[in-house]
């Protein structure tokens, strides 16, 4: 016969209003559970989007002079002259602190072309980079992956009458049409794309690009930071950040955030208050029962003892019902909430945090009615008897 | 030698501007291995006399020693442990708690004490076999006749071997032939040395005894130290 064993049989025999409290916290815990979830893997949705999004930061070559160029117009008469970068330089982005948060670096060349007799722009690219950034590109055939393979834009097919499978004589070389990309709307449409060494090689630009476009996920880090961090180690480049792209999700995701937060945090100080009133209604209940307690002789700290052992019982149960609440009400609601892209990942952190935020909770709510009970005279108790 | 002394013992109960004195100037003594009676009409004093011996209530002034310890000198903890060892309490209404059956109220009071499970179990079973209830320690409180709740009741005040036992009207709530066990085995245990000292309103309980004080307004006014007959007659 221990302290715990009176504890039990408490919670046994009013099985009423431990049911009570464990639910009143459970749906605490479990909305919180719901809310943090759902914004943690929409989260991580919105982070998967922002990578196959495209490009958020652009490296050039510096150049001292201002574009002409907007919108795709170019100004007659300005002829600006294209430096290059070196591509071994790009290893460089490795050693910048931030490199877990770039997620694609996509290297490309350009320069224009002769195909029979008119001049068009080729871009080389990395494959598996470019296609991972250009996601709502849509291509007849497939990709390009090596040798003197071409993918088309658009204007260019009509231009020239090409299908899929035709031989295209690019500045002499024969090249093979392996996809036909429809119409994007922009310069895309107007460039012969193809494999990144064979386009240097054809351009006469060896190990050089042209310029660089970077997706990062900037989750948890400022995309100006990164930039800086570009710049540091790429000296010689100009690096822009396309910022709205980033800054438009991640306000959305924080405004979110901090709605969740709200509703949790609510939640959380109802269910506090739940357990506090049911505490203090069963201390009333209990007067009698701590006043023989006292009477033969328990401490004060044994009394606290009980009740805040009780409190921990309950509020640890309620933890543990409400976390899995809260994950069944989780894979309910994501198919809801977002058309079923974004899942569920276990997150270890959030299960230990529901259970001790849940004892916390209940042990905070628990401490007045605890030190009410300890500071019951016996006398005073027993009164009642 | 004494066990108990109560040196000008007052208790004044105050409600607002109102003051009731419950004890006056009482003074009291009381041998080890004496069965005290307490007497007297209703809002004499009897309770609050037992509430001050059983260090539960304090007194507004005056000293109470037991076994030479002055108990209201004592911090609130060392009271508690002063009343877990010195004291066993039977309280008229029982008391027992719902939820636990016999022998685990029989334990309550060791629940906080350093001793094994085993040893606990023994000595609550052996205090059942003495007040005669071995074969009801696992019955719930309810499920128990009024006597042998009292019995259970006993059994709890003693499982700690305390040299004082204070009892609140034990036979109050009880027919006669219950109360006669009850009586029965609290003289067993005044027999085996056991200091008691009860409060009752019956009479015919006064032949247990073998010493009776008789309160009004919060002081003795009778005492059978010595004259238990003539006390009899007076009451």
């Amino acid at each position: 016969m221990r302290l715990e064993h009176i504890v039990l049989h408490n919670l046994r025999r009013r099985k009423g209003r431990a049911i009570f409290l464990v639910i009143g916290l459970l749906i605490g815990v479990a909305t919180v559970v719901t809310l943090l979830s759902l914004t943690d893997a929409m989260g991580q949705r919105a982070q998967h989007e922002l990578e196959n999004f495209g490009a958020n930061i652009i490296i050039t070559p510096r150049s001292d002079v201002l574009s002409l160029n907007y919108g795709g117009i170019q100004l007659a008469g300005v002829n600006l002259v294209a430096k290059e970068l070196e591509q071994s330089s790009l290893a460089n982005i490795d050693d910048i602190p931030n490199r877990r948060n770039v997620a694609t670096i996509a290297p490309k060349v350009l320069g224009a072309v002769e195909v029979d007799g008119q001049r068009i722009m080729m871009m080389g690219v990395d494959p598996a980079a470019e296609f991972k950034l250009k996601r709502w590109w849509s291509i007849a055939g497939r990709p390009v992956e090596q040798g003197h393979e071409l993918l088309v834009g658009a204007a260019v097919v009509k231009r020239f009458n090409l299908n899929m499978g035709d031989t295209l004589k690019v500045n002499g070389q024969d090249f093979s049409v392996v996809g036909l990309l429809a119409k994007t709307g922009s310069q895309d449409d107007q460039l012969l794309i193809a494999p990144l060494d064979v386009a240097q090689a054809t351009l006469g630009k060896p190990g050089q690009v042209s310029m660089v476009e970077i997706a990062a996920l900037c989750h948890d880090c400022p995309v100006d930071d990164m930039v800086n961090q570009l710049q540091t180690v790429l000296p010689g480049t100009d690096v822009q950040a396309v910022q709205q792209v980033v800054k438009t999700r991640m306000h959305a995701l924080g405004q979110f955030r901090l709605f969740a937060w709200g509703v949790a945090v609510t939640v959380v100080i109802i269910g506090a208050l739940l357990v506090f009133v049911t505490m203090m209604g069963a201390i009333s209940e209990r007067t009698r029962e701590i006043g023989i307690f006292r009477a033969i002789g328990y401490r004060r700290r044994h009394v606290l003892h009980l009740v805040l052992m009780e409190a921990t019982i309950v509020s640890a149960l309620a933890g543990v019902l409400g976390y899995l609440t809260g994950v069944a009400a989780t894979l309910v609601a994501l198919p809801l909430l977002d058309g079923g892209k974004a899942s569920w990942q276990w997150n270890p952190t959030l299960a230990v945090a529901a259970v001790f935020a849940a004892i916390f909770v209940g042990l905070l709510a628990s401490l007045q009615p605890a030190f009410r009970a300890s500071r019951l005279e016996p006398s005073e108790a027993l009164r009642a008897l | 030698m004494s066990l108990i002394e109560l040196k000008q013992v007052n208790k004044r109960y105050h409600n607002g501007a109102d003051c009731v004195t419950a004890l006056q100037e009482l003074n009291l003594a009381v041998n080890e291995g004496t069965f005290l009676g307490v007497m007297g009409p209703s809002g004499s004093g009897k309770s609050t006399l037992l509430s001050v011996l059983g260090c539960l209530t304090s007194p507004s002034s005056g000293k109470v020693c037991v076994d030479e310890i002055d108990v209201y000198g004592l911090s609130q903890e060392k009271q508690a442990d002063f009343r877990r060892e010195y004291l066993g309490f039977i309280f008229q209404s029982h008391n027992l708690i719902p939820y636990l059956n016999a022998l685990e109220n029989v334990m309550l009071p060791l629940a906080v004490s350093k001793l094994s499970s085993a040893e606990k179990r023994e000595r609550a079973c052996n205090m059942l076999k003495r007040v005669g209830l071995p074969d009801r320690m696992l019955h719930l409180p309810q499920q128990l006749s009024g006597g042998e709740q009292e019995r259970v009741a006993i059994a709890r005040s003693l499982v700690n071997n305390p040299p004082l036992l204070l009892a609140d009207e034990p036979t109050g709530s009880l027919d006669s032939a219950t109360s006669l066990q009850v009586m029965n085995l609290l003289s067993e245990l005044h027999q085996d040395g056991q200091t008691i000292i009860m409060v009752t309103h019956n009479r015919e309980n006064l032949q247990w005894f073998d010493r009776t004080i008789y309160l009004r307004d919060g002081m003795i006014e009778k005492d059978s130290a010595g004259d238990a007959r003539s006390f009899s007659k007076a009451v």
